[in-house]
């Protein structure tokens, strides 16, 4: 609002007029719920984290494995024709060290977020997860190889949080 | 469950929400001066331009045409004319009506604009039959489009 302006034109109308009955109104309140769904890819890719299996989806015309899986191929503009599991373990395509949680308050230890490149999946193909048993996070390096672990089966829910975290494989 | 037909988006894992949306719609100056007339005068009013002479039902507070505020208030009389009709057979809900019922655009003698209610107690109905408004008992009237019960032929 301009400081120059006092007073807009028109009738002002508080809360308490509607409360008070001054002025006359309609009101209503849209039903409007909505799902919003994980899509075909996803949601297959979500149910197979139960079972500990890692879901890819293939293309016959550029020959790649995508993970996560989507039902299109960016690539060749076509639907994917395959799936495929993947192998649970990968290489650190790029991560981040975090000495701040989400609410902003600050950590001792830090929280490693990491693109994981995953064994089996084509170049670059991968998820963002946690990294965790690092030891001294200043050892984290890109190219790092990486392996799930898991939730044991009966605390899996089919989500992406089924893997707890992924923790550096020595070698 | 089969996965790659997908017609229901509740098939699938999703997420529900609900979206708040709530609002109120004033009627504003003149609306509300209205139904006020309505509810307490049993009177349908129009709104007068002074430079064009247009006489606005339902009135508003300003001329569409000059832009002129309009102070002056007629009253347009209870009866009107059918514009035109329809007859419905199915409610809101898509539900068959016991019998159907007729809505129809009103306009008043000399008057720009008009009504859309009810017409009742007639036997037949078609464009340019002269209807009359019924109102309610003044204590059942509630400042609104339904204080008038409907629009019934003039005999």
């Amino acid at each position: 609002m301009s400081v120059k302006i006092k007073h807009f034109p028109g009738e002002e109308i508080e809360t308490r007029d509607f409360r008070e009955g001054r002025v006359l109104f309609e009101s209503f309140r849209p039903k409007a719920r909505y799902a919003w769904s994980a899509g075909i890819a996803i949601s297959r890719f979500l149910e197979e984290l139960k079972n500990g299996r890692i879901l890819a989806s293939t293309c016959s015309k550029c020959g790649r494995i995508m993970v996560p899986p989507r039902i299109y191929c960016e690539k060749c503009f076509k639907p994917t024709d395959g799936w495929t599991y993947v192998k649970d373990t990968g290489v650190i395509n790029t991560f981040s060290v975090s000495f701040i949680a989400s609410d902003a308050s600050r950590l001792k230890e830090p929280i490693v977020v990491a693109v994981i490149e995953l064994d089996g999946a084509s170049e670059g193909m991968g998820i963002v997860h946690l990294i965790d048993e690092y030891g001294d996070w200043r050892e984290l390096k890109i190219g790092m190889r990486v392996q799930a672990v898991w939730k044991p089966p009966e605390e899996r829910t089919g989500a992406i949080t089924d893997i707890k975290y992924f923790k550096p494989v020595r070698e | 469950m089969s996965l790659e037909k997908i017609t229901n988006p509740l098939n699938v894992r999703h997420w529900m929400g609900h979206m708040e949306a709530e609002y109120r719609y004033t009627l504003g100056l003149a609306g509300e001066r209205f139904f006020k007339e309505i509810k307490e005068n049993g009177r349908i009013m129009g709104a007068k331009c002074p430079r064009c002479g247009i006489i606005f039902v339902p009135p508003r507070l300003y001329c569409e045409r000059c832009f002129a505020r309009l102070e002056e208030w007629v009253d347009v009389g209870k009866c009107g004319e059918i514009y035109t009709y329809t007859i419905a057979t199915i409610d809101v809900d898509g539900k068959k009506l016991e019998k159907p019922q007729i809505y129809a655009l009103i306009k008043f003698e000399g008057a720009y604009g008009g009504l859309i209610h009810r017409i009742c107690e007639a036997d037949n109905v078609y464009i340019g039959m002269k209807v009359e408004a019924v109102f309610k008992p003044p204590n059942e009237r509630k400042a609104s489009i339904n204080d008038i019960a409907y629009f019934k032929p003039v005999e």
